[in-house]
């Protein structure tokens, strides 16, 4: 009898313990103490320049909030593999973090080309797996039959182009377009956001991934300096391009002839400083962004986000990326809240959609989750760059606007966004 | 091998099928006691000592073995090999270097190592080598029907029979177990091969690419009968030879902006296209791997090109490494299929390639120079575009050709697959198809869950290695992963293993099995959710 008290007693105590810890789900990737997470993104090449800080960041702001209790006691573990921006090593990075890495879900993702094959390869939908937060403004992503698993996270690129059309005439009404684009789904996403936007384009120029060089770049641009007046030049690509295409104007003499846009893909001013790109050659560009500025450090959200980085992601400058990658891993966060203790890969997938739009993120502009809609932010705003690289409401007032990808109007926003959470360690459920 | 005894009902069968398909001649009929065994045959053969190999020739002249080992453990394991030309060849670089004659032999493994390993094991072997070559896929079913026969009626210690083949001969092994049920205790079918029809789609539409957009004199089909008929398959693969050799060169000599070889008529604005593109184009409609021996699609010269090259090169040179040989295959197959079927079987007079396309345009934009140009190339390749005229195919010939079987996936005893992911000549859409086709017939009740277990065989991450200039360096050993039924014997010996133990147990092996038996094997994976894209055929 007393021997039996004992083991009660044991037992008991066990269950206590137990009772305490989460529940063991079935899916792949999380244990009573750990969330394995996966991203398949550029960490070298032409592009790992670029956007190379962007997992960093993320795992920066997990080990924030491992030293905070994480999220109901598991630690986010984070796996990153390097794709270099090329869509068959995407694929072959996404199935290794799937099959052989046995990640939980995938968070950040980054590119069109190179996500949609990962996607299929890795066979996200059938196996479903949550895909969060990818870097892309394709809006293909948000045809959730075909991508039933994925959510975006940047407004599209169709968005963007309608917003930029109503900046531009109203801003440079009486001044000739032309167009710049990359020659894919990127670009094209774009055209047809102009075309919507009912904006008249001078010159449409469309170039191949990749193809850019300084002399082509120089070619373009001495043939866009033939129109007459100061025409505007918007340049919807890729940072590199972007750089390319500043420094032939600068080599051409030809930095004060254009009034230059650059999209918000490319347009992230400390990588074109690092690219080589005169200061005075930024000072004065429009670019387009719906975060607030990586350098206002008055934000709330950035303000964390810099203490942040400085203690866990130590020696890296924080920029935009780092912004981007934090918020990302922000929003990863209370996603993981929001899907509960019993963590399972069809509540996480549900959490975004019920409960995704309320998020507390950094974007000025709303995120868009719901059951019909897996794309993120839906809105815009315009500044100009300074010499220093900060971007500053053009005109000096913060006019966002928010639109859909499609016929919708592009209106201005009444969006308030929420409060940091405090220290911003996310409480949500 | 539950009702053996219907075994000779099915020769019948299927030979009445046979005749009445092709014009099959039916000689003498063979019988076991015909078979003639020796120990000095198989020792010399395979080295395998203590082994009676016996030989024979069936009623339709298909040559036999069967060689069994002293120390049998009960398990026969009948083999049918992979497609061999039907027509000799004088010598030609690439597809027959020393020139080929038809080969007949009987084969009763993968290779003659692998074979002397599982004889050492106890296993018997038995495999044939068919009368007449090329897509003998009604005739290689009835041999390895008839092998089995033979090999049971005069061993009739033999308790369990395992049947596997490569490529065609897959085909014809899947073929087998499905149209006859209880034959066979467990199949393996590895480097499985499609229907002739999506086959010869993919090696056609690839080859009709390459004589449209790189020079049209190149005939593709349609070929004359006789010896007419004969100079023009042989003269086609010069051709085919001269415009690869010439699109690799230009690559070589300017990676970035190669230009189109001589013999090309497109316009002007085509050819301002950097002809890689429209190597890679060509690859992506009709399904050519990405991937080849030498080219990942991925990695990159350390410099300027480093991102580029594995964005927009690398998969156009691993198309034109690939493509060489799938169309050659296509001038030799559809010779041979013309000649079989009696008419034209290659059919695009009415494909859609910007469909055929599809999502590989915008993921592969890079290469394809970007979608203006693509859809430039797609232009040219249009039905409307008098200057690259479609082939329509004869409707009797085409009969003929389904006639030969398709897989139906109604799948009776364990089923083991291997297959690489970017074997060029059998793509793994092949058994994505019978998958397909198994839970088709699992969910209509005509198949038990849990038969069939695919094992998947991928080249590493990235492979491609350069030269201190820059220069891609072919592999001295094909990369495994890549190639046509390219496997390790380590590899071929694990689906051996796998395939006996089922066939003796009645049951195909567990997820938990197989991942055991991989574990050491790092380019072999298994998943369940795992798919492949179908051959452009299916899409």
């Amino acid at each position: 009898m007393k021997r039996y008290s004992i083991v009660s007693a044991v037992v008991a105590a066990g269950a206590m313990v137990l009772s305490t810890l989460p529940a063991q789900a079935a899916d792949p990737g999380v244990t009573a103490t750990e969330i394995k997470l996966g991203v398949s993104t550029p960490l070298t090449g032409s592009a790992g320049l670029a956007y190379g800080k962007v997992p960093g960041a993320m795992k920066a702001y997990f080990d924030y909030i491992n030293a905070n209790g994480g999220v109901y006691g598991r630690k986010i573990k984070l796996v990153v593999r390097d794709d270099k921006y090329l869509p068959t090593l995407a694929a072959t990075q996404t199935t290794n973090l799937v099959l052989k890495d046995n990640v939980f879900a995938l968070v950040g993702a980054l590119g069109t080309a190179t996500h949609s094959k990962a996607y299929t390869a890795a066979a996200l939908a059938a196996k479903n797996v949550p895909d969060l937060f990818v870097n892309t403004g394709f809006s293909g992503f948000g045809n959730t039959t075909k991508y039933p698993t994925t959510f975006t996270v940047l407004p599209s690129y169709a968005m963007e182009a309608k917003i930029m059309s109503k900046f531009i005439k109203e801003k440079f009404a009486g001044q000739a377009v032309a167009l710049v684009a990359q020659d894919d789904e990127f670009g094209v996403d774009g055209v047809n956001g102009f075309k919507a936007g009912a904006l008249t384009l001078a010159s449409t120029t469309l170039y191949p991934q990749s193809s850019m060089t300084d002399a082509r770049a120089k070619a373009l641009l001495t043939g866009l300096s033939a129109i007459p007046g100061k025409p505007v030049v918007v340049l919807f690509g890729t940072t590199d391009v972007t750089a390319l295409i500043f420094k032939a104007a600068e080599s051409l003499n030809l930095v004060s002839k254009f009034t230059w846009i650059a999209g918000s893909v490319g347009g992230d001013s400390n990588t074109l400083l690092a690219l080589g790109v005169k200061p005075t050659t930024i000072d004065g560009a429009v670019a387009a962004s719906f975060f607030p500025d990586a350098k206002d450090s008055t934000d709330a959200y950035v303000s964390q986000f810099m203490k942040i980085n400085e203690k866990y992601n130590k020696g890296v400058s924080f920029d935009n990326i780092v912004l981007q990658g934090m918020n990302s891993a922000m929003l990863t966060v209370q996603a993981l809240r929001a899907a509960g203790k019993n963590l399972t890969r069809t509540g996480l997938i549900e959490a975004v959609q019920n409960k995704g739009s309320k998020f507390a993120s950094a974007g000025l502009v709303p995120l868009n989750y719901s059951a019909t809609s897996h794309v993120g932010y839906n809105g815009y705003w315009f500044g100009q760059l300074n010499a220093k690289g900060e971007l500053k409401p053009y005109g000096g007032t913060l006019a966002i606007f928010t639109t859909d990808s499609a016929a919708g109007a592009v209106e201005p926003s009444t969006y308030t966004r929420p409060a940091l959470p405090k220290n911003g360690i996310p409480t949500n459920s | 091998m539950k009702n053996l005894k219907i075994t000779r009902g099915l020769v019948a069968l299927t030979s009445a099928a046979l005749i009445a398909t092709f014009a099959v001649a039916l000689p003498t009929a063979a019988r076991a006691d015909d078979l003639t065994c020796s120990t000095t045959a198989a020792a010399s053969k395979y080295g395998a000592f203590d082994t009676s190999l016996c030989s024979g020739v069936d009623q339709f002249g298909a040559k036999y073995e069967i060689a069994m080992p002293k120390k049998f453990n009960g398990t026969f394991i009948v083999y049918s090999h992979g497609i061999r030309k039907n027509t000799n060849l004088p010598p030609l670089p690439v597809v027959a270097p020393k020139g080929y004659v038809v080969d007949n032999s009987p084969q009763i493994a993968p290779t003659d190592e692998i074979a002397l390993s599982l004889l050492k094991q106890g296993f018997a072997l038995g495999g044939s080598g068919v009368q007449t070559q090329g897509w003998n896929l009604q005739e290689q079913v009835l041999a390895t029907t008839i092998v089995i026969d033979q090999a049971i009626t005069k061993f009739p210690k033999i308790d369990h029979v395992a049947a596997w083949g490569n490529s065609l001969g897959a085909l014809s092994t899947q073929l087998l177990a499905e149209q006859n049920p209880g034959l066979v205790d467990a199949v393996a079918p590895m480097c499985l091969a499609e229907s002739a029809l999506a086959e010869f789609t993919m090696a056609g539409d690839f080859l009709w690419g390459v004589k449209t957009l790189f020079d049209p004199t190149i005939k593709a089909t349609g070929y004359s009968t006789g010896m007419t008929g004969y100079t023009e398959m042989v003269t086609d693969i010069g051709k085919v030879l001269t415009v690869f050799g010439t699109l690799s060169a230009a690559i070589k000599a300017n990676p970035t902006a190669p230009a189109w070889p001589a013999s090309s008529t497109a316009p002007a604005a085509l050819k301002a296209i950097p002809v890689r593109s429209a190597v890679l184009l060509l690859g992506l409609i009709s399904g050519i791997s990405t991937q080849s021996s030498t080219f990942d699609s991925s990695s990159g010269p350390k410099g300027p090109l480093e991102t580029s090259f594995g964005l927009a090169i690398s998969p156009a040179l691993a198309v034109l490494e690939n493509g060489a040989e799938a169309a050659v295959l296509a001038v030799v197959g559809n010779y041979d299929m013309e000649l079989r079927a009696g008419g034209v079987v290659f059919d695009n007079s009415k494909t859609n390639y910007a469909a055929r396309l599809g999502d590989d345009g915008d993921i592969y934009a890079a290469g394809l120079t970007g979608k203006t140009a693509t859809a430039g190339m797609l232009g040219y390749l249009s039905a409307l575009n008098p200057a690259a005229p479609r082939v329509t195919a004869d409707p009797n010939a085409v009969a003929r050709i389904k006639a030969l079987g398709e897989i139906e996936g109604t799948i009776t005893v364990p089923t083991i697959t291997m297959t690489a992911t970017a074997d060029h000549v059998t793509p793994p859409g092949a058994t994505q198809y019978l998958i397909n086709k198994y839970k088709a017939s699992v969910a209509n009740k005509q198949s038990k869950p849990g038969l069939l277990v695919n094992i998947w065989n991928k080249p590493a991450d990235e492979y491609t290695t350069f030269d201190a200039a820059g220069v891609p360096q072919t592999p001295a050993t094909p990369t495994n992963g890549t190639q046509h039924c390219n496997y390790t014997e380590s590899q071929v010996m694990l689906v051996a293993k796998l395939l006996t133990d089922a066939a003796k147990s009645g049951n195909a092996p567990t997820n938990k099995t197989v991942l055991a038996a991989i574990k050491r094997q790092p380019r072999l994976f298994v998943d369940p959710n795992y798919v492949a894209p179908l051959f452009k055929y299916r899409q």
